[in-house]
C-alpha cells in the first residue's frame, strides 16, 4: 500500500459524515474546478495514471454503515465507505458472503472494490462484482446524487449504471451506497493442489478441467519464487515450473466428493501426485492468494485478460521477461497477474507495450498495470492502446462529469 | 403516407441492402405496427432487414442522413412495446442476422449473430455438456438481440443470472453509424464496462449486431421437486425457509389455486385442485449434494405445513411439470376471455405481504386474479382476468394494475423484472426515479444517442415520450 | 416490393365483391394473443425472417382484410399463398390458436370468383386437380416414366440438361419421382386377420399414393393382418379431396369427401386406417369443412379415422421378431406431428423392432417443404427447406430416414439423390413389414 501524501497532490482531505454532505462538497469543487481524488482505503492508488493536477481527497471513510440487511432476501445494501472486513463479519453472522477477494480487506473499502472492480480466485465459481452490484447511489462530477437499480435481485427498469460505475475508478461518480446480491456460505472448503513440469502440461490440465465433472470455486495456476515456496502449499517438488490449486467449495460432501473426483481426473492424465489442502492449510491459501496482487515492492504488477486457453502461453511469455516474476493466474477465467521482480524502465516499450500487450491483445484481451514503483507511466503502458470503444467512453464521461474533475487524468479516456 | 424524403431514404435503402430486403408496401408494414405489446400501435415507414453488420451501419447512416427515426427489432416477442415504432420511421429487423458465428467450448463462449433465436443456440449445444443460461419462457422465439436489449431473465435466472451475467462482448452500430466492439471473447475489458450498460438499454443506445455469450457446463444432476399447500401463506413461508436454509435452488416457482385450475385443465398433471398453492422446486449441481439438498426441501416444505411434497420421477415427467409451468399463460384462456399481467418485483421476504394485497385489490376492484411467478427471485406475474367487451371491467383491471405496481415500488421492489419497461412503463420511471435519477439516464442517452433518433419515445419519460395514457390493458401470453 | 399503389387499387374492386374472412368465425382471430411465440416454428418465418410470412403475421393480415384495414393485394395474398399449413405453429402457441382453421377457409375464399386466383393456371387445372386425384389416370401417366426410368433416359436427360426447357414447376414434378417399382397388383376387397382376429378395418389408399406407393399399401394391409385385424379395401374410395381444398377449391373437395362418405359407409368397421398423414388430417377434418345436410355423416367418418401408427399403438404392436441392425432417424411429418398431434405412437412402433436404433433427427419439427403439393406450386421455398432437412438427417449420420407421409417421402428422396446421399427413406410401416417377413432394407 502507497501512503495516500505518496501517490496524490492532495491539498486537503475531506471525511464526509453522510452522503449528502459528500454531495456538497464535490458540487462545491464543480462550482470551483478543483480536482476530486476519491479515497476508500487508500489500498489501491497507485491503480491508474500518476495524478498531476492538485486537488481535495474526498474520503468515504465516514460513509461506512448498514442500511438494510434483509438476509432472507440474501441482499444488503451498505454505504460505500465499509471496510471489506466489515461486511464480511455482518454477512457472517448469517451465515452468508460476498464471494470477492480483495487485498487489505480491514482497511480497503467495498466502494474502492467496486470503483476498481476488483476481484479474486472465487471469480471462476462465483463471478465477479459486477454479477452482485443490484443497486448503486453515487454523486456526479457536477455534485449531483444519482441512483439507479434497487434492491431487488431482478429489476430491468432504467440502465444499469451498477455496471457503468464498477470498474470506473471514481471517473464518473463518488460511489456513495450499493446494494448487493449475495449468497450463503459453504460451508466445505478446501484445495487440490499439484505440481506441473511444464506450462503444456498446465494447458492439458486445464483444458480438461473445462470438462471436469467437478464444478470447482477457483482454478488458479500458479508460477515463481513467491509460490516455489508457500507454506500453505508446501514446497515444491524439483523441476516445477508452476503448480495448480484448484479451489473446491459447497457441502462437506461435495467437497469430499470433488476432491476424490478430481484426484481420479488428474490420475487418468499423468499426473501420480496431488496434494489435498484442508482446514487451516487451505484457509491459508486463499488468504496468500487474495493478498498476492498488492505488491509494495515490485516494481511493476501487471494484469492481462485473455481467452483462457492462452493463459499458458502468456505465464510462459512472462516468465521468458522475467524468470523470477511471480505469477498468479485465475486460469479458467484467462486472467493472469504477474509481479515482476526486475523491471526497468527500459523494459516498459521494449517488453510491456513491445511484447506483453500485443500477447494479451492477440489473446482477445489486453493488459492493464495495477502498480508500478517505476513512476511516468503513459496512458498506453498503463491502459494499453485506445480502441473504438475509447472514444464511447469518453462520451459518457464527458456528460456525468463536464468539467473533468473526478480523478483527472488517471483513467484511460483521451480527448476530454 | 409516404413523404418524398422517405421515398428517397426507401430507394437509398433498396440500393445499400438490396430490394428483397426492404419492405415499404402499406400491406407488408402493418403486421410491423405492434409487437407482443398491442395497446398502442403504430406502423414504421420502412421495414429493412440488415444481413450484416455493414448493412446496419450503412443503413443507420441513411436514417441519420435524412434525419428518420429508426429503432432495431429481434422476433417482436417484447411485452413492453420494445419494438413499437413510436415515431414512425425505419424498423431494422434483424431476423435475417440469425448465424451462430462460433462455438468455442475451451474458452467457453458462442458468438451469435442478433437474430438467433435464444434456443438455437442450446440446441446447437446439445451433446456438448454445455448450455446458454438465460432461458426466458418465450426462448423459441425470442432472439438473443432481443435478449439483450431487455436483459432477458427465466425460470433459472435464481440461480444462474440474467442475460448480461452472461454477456461477454457486443459488437454495435452506434446512433451515429460506427461500428464498435465492447468487451469480446475475454473477461474484464479495459475500461468502462459499456457492455453491461448496453445489456438492458432496450435499443436506446447502439444497435447490437452481435454478441459474445458465456457457455455454461450443465449440472451433473437434477432434482425436481412440486411442493403442495393449503394456503399461500405457507408456501410463501417455505420460500423463505428454504433460502434462508443457505439453499439457492436452480428454479423457484409458484402458482396459485386459479391458476392451477387452468393447468389441470389443459395438461392433466394430476395437480389437486383442492390445494391453494405449488412450489415448483428444482435443485442442479453435483449428484453428491442433491439428494441431501432435496431432503431438506422437503423437510422445510412439510415444516411449513405442506400437504405433500412430490418428485418428478424422471426427465419425462420433469419436462411436462416445466411445460406446466411455462404455458401457464396460454392455459389461462381458458379461465377468461381477456386477461393482463403484470411483471412486478418485490423482496422475496414480502411476497407474503404483496400476495395479500394482490387478493385485496382483487377485491376492491371486482377483479379476478390468479398467480404464477418466480417466486425465488420476488418477480411476479399476477393475472387479472376479464372481458374486453365490458368496460367498467376494462377500468377496474387498469386501476388494479396500477395500484399492484405501485405497492411493489413501496415494497422497494421494482414495476418490471424481466420484461422491460419499453413504452408500457414509461409513467412508472418517475415513480421508480427521481428528477436526479432520470437525467442521469437521459444524459447516458445523449452521450450515445445525442439526436434522439435511435428508439425514440422508449424507456424514459422525458424527451417527448411522457408515458402513455392507459386505455386498454393488453393481452399476453408470454412469461 | 411494390411502392406504386397500382397493384393494391387494381386488387380492391375485386376483393370488396367478397371478404374472404367473411365466413371465418371472428373468436378464432382473438384467441391469438399476439405474443410471437409461434414465430420461429413456422419453416417459412425461419426461412425469409420476414413477420408477414410468420403465423402471427399472416393471422394479423387475414383479421386486417377482414377487418377491413387491408386489401386484399398482391403482397398480402403472396404471404397468405407462401404458407405451408404445416401447422407447426399450432403446436407452439400457448394460447391453442386454431391455425388451421382460419388460413384454410381463408385461402378458399381468396379462390371465389371475382378475385384473381392461382387456381386459374394451367398447372393447377390439368396437373393438380385433373391427374393427381385420380389414381388410375396417375398411373397411366406414370407408364411412360416408369420405362423411361426403367431405359436410364431420366438420367440421360437430366445429364444434357434438357430438364432447363421445361417450366419450373412440372421441372420439380419431374424430379420428384422416386425410381418407381415394378407395377403391383392392386390390393384386393379383402384380406383376413393373421391369428386371433382383435379388429375389422378399411384400408383407404389414397390417389398419389396408390399410384406411387402401392408396396406401401401392400406393406400396411399385411402388418394389420400380422396384427389380427380383418382389412377391407372399398373400391369406390376417392381423394380425400386435400389437393383441392387447400389450394382453396372447396367444392371438388366436398364432392370427394361424399364420396368417401358414401364408400366407407360401413357399420362394422373399427377404423378406417390411413398410412398417408396427409390425407389423414383431411380425412379426420371431414366435419368442418362443411356445413349442410351432409356433415353429420362427414363427421361420422371423420370419427373412424386413425393414422396407422395410432391404431397400431392403440391397439398393442406384436412385436415383429425380424432384426434390422440399422440406425434410422424419425421425421415428423408436419400432418401427423402437427395437424394430428402424433408422434410418439411412430416412435414406439420403431422401437419395437429388433436391432433398429432410433436417433432423433435436429429440428424433426421443421417441414421438410413437401406440404402436400406445396413442393410443386412454391419450388423456391420448397427446395431452401428440403436442403436445410437434408442438413439436419446427415447430421445425425442414420442412413434409413422414416416419416409416415407420402409428400415428406418424396421431398427427402429427391433431396437426396440430388445431393448424392445414399439414403432409403420409408415409411414406418415398411420398415415393420419388412421386419416381420425377416428381410433387409435395400440399402
Amino acid at each position: 500500500m502507497t501512503a495516500v501524501a505518496d501517490s496524490l497532490p492532495l491539498t486537503e482531505t475531506h471525511t464526509p459524515p453522510d452522503q449528502a454532505a459528500l454531495a456538497a462538497t464535490v458540487a462545491d469543487a464543480y462550482l470551483a474546478g478543483t480536482p476530486v481524488y476519491p479515497l476508500g482505503g487508500g489500498t489501491s492508488l497507485d491503480y491508474g495514471q500518476a495524478a498531476s493536477r492538485p486537488g481535495i481527497g474526498l474520503a468515504t471513510t465516514g460513509l461506512d454503515r448498514v442500511i438494510d440487511y434483509p438476509a432472507r432476501d440474501m441482499t444488503i445494501t451498505v454505504e460505500a465507505g465499509i471496510t471489506m472486513q466489515k461486511l464480511s463479519d455482518v454477512l457472517a453472522a448469517e451465515r452468508q458472503w460476498l464471494p470477492i477477494e480483495v487485498p487489505a480487506a480491514s482497511s480497503a473499502t467495498l466502494g474502492g472494490a467496486v470503483a476498481t472492480a476488483f476481484s479474486g480466485p472465487r471469480r471462476y465459481g462465483s463471478g465477479t462484482l459486477r454479477d452482485y452490484v443490484i443497486g448503486i447511489s453515487a454523486v456526479d462530477g457536477g455534485g449531483m446524487p444519482f441512483k439507479a437499480g434497487g434492491r431487488v435481485v431482478k429489476n430491468v427498469a432504467g440502465y444499469d449504471f451498477c455496471k457503468l460505475l464498477t470498474g470506473s475508478l471514481g471517473t464518473l461518480g463518488v460511489i456513495t451506497q450499493l446494494t448487493l446480491k449475495i449468497k450463503p456460505r459453504p460451508a466445505g472448503s478446501a484445495f487440490l493442489a499439484c505440481d506441473l513440469p511444464d506450462l503444456p502440461t498446465a494447458e492439458r490440465l486445464l483444458a480438461a478441467l473445462v470438462n471436469s465433472c467437478t464444478s470447482p470455486a477457483a482454478v488458479e495456476l500458479l508460477a515463481g519464487p513467491t509460490w516455489r515456496d508457500n507454506a500453505a502449499l508446501g514446497n515444491a517438488t524439483a523441476g516445477t515450473v508452476a503448480r495448480l490449486a484448484v479451489g473446491l467449495e459447497g457441502m462437506p460432501g461435495e467437497v469430499q466428493w470433488m476432491l476424490g473426483q478430481l484426484a481420479s481426473e488428474w490420475r487418468s492424465l499423468g499426473i501420480t501426485s496431488s496434494r489435498l489442502l484442508d482446514d487451516e492449510r487451505a484457509r491459508q491459501l486463499w488468504s496468500d492468494l487474495s493478498e498476492f496482487p498488492a505488491s509494495p515492492t515490485a516494481p511493476l504488477v501487471i494484469k492481462a485478460n485473455l481467452v483462457p486457453s492462452r493463459t499458458t502461453q502468456f505465464v510462459e511469455l512472462a516468465l521468458r521477461i522475467d524468470p523470477q516474476a511471480s505469477i498468479q493466474a485465475h486460469a479458467g477465467n484467462g486472467i493472469v497477474i504477474v509481479r515482476f521482480a526486475g523491471f526497468e524502465a527500459g523494459d516498459v516499450s521494449r517488453s510491456l507495450i513491445g511484447r506483453l500487450q500485443p500477447a494479451a491483445q492477440a489473446a482477445g484481451g489486453n493488459v492493464v498495470v495495477l502498480s508500478s514503483s517505476l513512476g511516468g507511466l503513459t496512458r498506453q503502458a498503463i491502459w494499453g492502446g485506445a480502441t473504438a470503444a475509447t472514444e464511447w467512453m469518453a462520451k459518457a464521461k464527458r456528460q456525468f462529469d463536464p468539467k473533468n474533475i473526478l480523478n483527472p487524468g488517471r483513467f484511460l479516456y483521451d480527448n476530454l | 403516407m409516404i413523404s418524398s424524403a422517405l421515398l428517397s431514404v426507401v430507394d437509398e435503402l433498396q440500393a445499400a441492402v438490396g430490394r428483397e430486403n426492404v419492405l415499404a408496401a402499406h400491406a407488408e408494414l402493418v403486421v410491423y405496427e405492434c409487437d407482443g405489446f398491442v395497446i398502442e400501435k403504430n406502423c414504421p415507414d420502412v421495414v429493412v432487414f440488415p444481413r450484416s453488420t455493414e448493412d446496419v451501419a450503412k443503413i443507420v447512416r441513411i436514417c441519420n442522413s435524412a434525419d428518420v427515426p429508426f429503432l432495431p427489432r429481434g422476433a417482436g416477442t417484447s411485452l413492453a412495446g420494445g419494438c413499437l415504432p413510436v415515431g414512425g420511421g425505419v424498423l431494422i429487423v434483424l431476423t435475417r442476422m440469425k448465424q451462430i458465428l462460433e462455438i468455442n467450448l475451451r474458452d467457453r463462449y458462442a458468438v451469435v449473430q442478433p437474430g438467433v433465436v435464444n434456443v438455437w443456440l442450446t440446441n446447437a449445444l446439445k451433446g456438448t455438456g454445455y448450455h446458454y443460461a438465460p432461458d426466458p419462457s418465450s426462448q423459441g422465439a425470442c432472439t438473443i438481440g432481443g435478449n439483450v436489449a431487455t436483459n432477458s431473465g427465466g425460470p433459472h435466472t435464481l440461480k444462474y443470472g440474467v442475460t448480461v451475467n452472461h454477456t461477454l462482448g457486443i459488437e454495435a452500430v452506434m446512433a451515429d453509424g460506427t461500428i464498435v466492439q465492447f468487451g469480446g471473447p475475454a473477461e474484464d475489458p479495459t475500461g468502462l464496462d459499456l457492455t453491461g450498460v448496453l445489456v438492458g438499454s432496450e435499443g436506446t443506445l447502439a444497435v447490437v449486431t452481435k454478441v459474445w455469450v458465456r457457455l455454461t457446463r450443465n449440472p451433473e444432476g437434477v432434482r425436481t421437486m412440486l411442493g403442495i399447500f393449503d394456503s399461500a401463506e405457507d408456501a410463501t413461508n417455505a420460500i423463505s425457509e428454504i433460502i434462508g436454509a443457505g439453499i439457492v435452488p436452480a428454479a423457484l416457482e409458484m402458482m396459485d389455486q386459479g391458476i392451477l385450475v387452468a393447468i389441470e385443465a389443459a395438461f392433466h398433471f394430476g395437480f389437486p385442485l383442492d390445494a391453494q398453492a405449488i412450489l415448483l422446486i428444482e435443485v442442479d449441481g453435483l449428484e453428491a449434494g442433491l439428494d441431501a439438498e432435496r431432503d431438506k426441501i422437503i423437510e422445510l416444505c412439510l415444516k411449513c405445513q405442506a400437504r405433500e411434497v412430490r418428485q418428478a420421477r424422471d426427465a419425462a415427467e420433469r419436462l411436462l411439470l416445466w411445460k406446466c409451468r411455462k404455458q401457464a399463460f396460454g392455459a389461462v384462456g381458458r379461465l377468461s376471455p381477456s386477461y393482463c399481467t403484470q411483471d412486478g418485483v418485490v423482496p422475496r421476504t414480502k411476497l407474503p405481504h404483496i400476495l395479500r394485497c394482490i387478493q385485496a385489490i382483487g377485491q376492491k376492484y371486482d377483479v379476478r386474479i390468479v398467480n404464477v411467478f418466480h417466486a425465488g427471485d420476488g418477480n411476479i406475474h399476477p393475472i387479472l382476468l376479464f372481458d374486453e367487451r365490458d368496460h367498467a371491467q376494462v377500468e377496474r383491471v387498469l386501476a388494479a394494475s396500477g395500484e399492484i405496481l405501485e405497492e411493489c415500488i413501496a415494497c422497494g421492489g421494482s414495476v418490471t423484472g424481466e420484461h422491460g419497461i419499453g413504452v408500457e412503463k414509461i409513467s412508472f420511471m418517475r415513480k421508480l426515479f427521481n428528477d436526479n435519477d432520470l437525467a442521469a439516464m437521459e444524459r447516458m442517452r445523449l452521450a450515445f444517442n445525442p439526436h434522439n433518433r435511435l428508439s425514440p419515445g422508449k424507456m424514459l419519460p422525458t424527451a417527448g415520450a411522457c408515458g402513455l395514457e392507459q386505455k386498454h390493458p393488453g393481452r399476453r401470453a408470454a412469461l | 416490393m411494390q411502392l406504386s399503389p397500382s397493384p393494391i387499387t387494381q386488387a380492391k374492386s375485386d376483393a370488396e365483391q367478397v371478404n374472404p374472412g367473411a365466413g371465418i368465425d371472428y373468436g378464432l382471430f382473438l384467441d391469438c394473443v399476439h405474443c410471437g411465440l409461434c414465430t420461429a416454428s413456422c419453416p417459412t418465418y425461419v426461412i425469409t425472417g420476414n413477420e408477414n410470412d410468420g403465423p402471427r403475421g399472416r393471422i394479423y393480415l387475414m383479421r386486417s382484410v377482414t377487418d377491413g384495414r387491408l386489401e386484399l393485394g398482391n403482397e398480402v395474398r403472396r404471404h397468405l399463398e407462401l404458407c405451408l399449413d404445416c401447422r407447426a405453429c399450432e403446436t407452439a402457441c400457448p394460447s391453442g390458436v386454431q391455425y388451421g382453421k382460419l388460413i384454410e377457409p381463408f385461402r378458399v375464399a381468396m379462390e371465389q370468383p371475382g378475385t384473381a386466383r392461382k387456381t386459374d393456371d394451367w398447372f393447377h387445372r390439368w396437373i393438380l386437380f385433373r391427374l393427381f386425384p385420380y389414381p388410375e389416370r396417375m398411373r397411366a401417366a406414370l407408364t411412360p416414366a416408369r420405362w423411361v426410368q426403367w431405359l436410364g433416359l431420366d438420367r440421360a436427360v437430366a445429364a444434357l440438361g434438357l430438364l432447363r426447357l421445361l417450366p419450373p414447376r412440372l421441372r420439380q414434378l419431374v424430379e420428384m419421382l422416386p425410381p418407381l417399382p415394378k407395377a403391383e397388383p392392386q390390393l384386393p376387397e379383402f384380406l383376413p386377420a393373421i391369428g386371433p382376429r382383435r379388429a375389422r378395418v378399411a384400408l383407404f389408399t389414397g390417389c398419389v399414393g396408390d399410384a406411387i406407393f402401392r408396396p406401401t399399401n401392400w406393406a400396411t394391409a399385411r402388418v394389420l393382418q400380422q396384427n389380427g385385424c380383418d382389412v377391407l379395401v372399398p373400391r369406390d374410395q376417392a381423394c380425400c379431396g386435400a389437393i383441392h381444398f387447400h389450394a382453396g377449391s372447396s367444392e371438388p373437395a366436398r364432392q370427394f369427401a361424399d364420396a368417401n362418405v358414401r364408400a366407407f359407409a360401413l357399420d362394422d368397421v373399427d377404423a378406417v386406417i390411413v398410412n398417408v398423414a396427409g390425407c389423414g388430417a383431411m380425412l379426420k377434418d371431414y366435419g368442418h369443412h362443411w356445413h349442410d345436410s351432409s356433415q353429420p355423416a362427414r363427421e361420422q367418418l371423420a370419427s373412424k379415422v386413425k393414422d396407422i401408427s395410432e391404431f397400431l399403438d392403440t391397439l398393442g404392436l406384436i412385436a415383429p421378431q425380424g432384426e434390422i441392425p440399422l440406425t434410422a432417424t424419425y421425421h415428423d411429418a408436419c400432418h401427423l406431428g402437427h395437424a394430428q398431434k402424433i408422434r410418439e405412437a411412430p416412435r414406439r412402433l420403431l422401437a419395437k423392432i429388433p436391432g433398429l436404433k432410433l436417433k432423433e433427427l435436429p429440428e424433426a419439427e421443421l417441414c421438410c417443404g413437401a406440404a402436400g403439393t406445396y413442393n410443386l406450386t412454391e419450388p423456391e421455398m420448397a427446395s431452401q427447406l428440403s436442403r436445410r432437412k437434408m442438413q439436419n438427417i446427415v447430421s445425425t449420420g442414420a442412413r434409413l430416414v422414416v416419416t409416415g407421409n407420402a409428400g415428406c417421402l418424396l421431398q427427402i428422396s429427391r433431396e437426396a439423390r440430388q445431393q448424392g446421399e445414399k439414403l432409403w427413406v420409408a415409411h414406418p410401416i415398411d420398415l415393420l413389414d419388412l421386419s416381420y417377413r425377416g428381410q433387409q432394407p435395400p440399402l
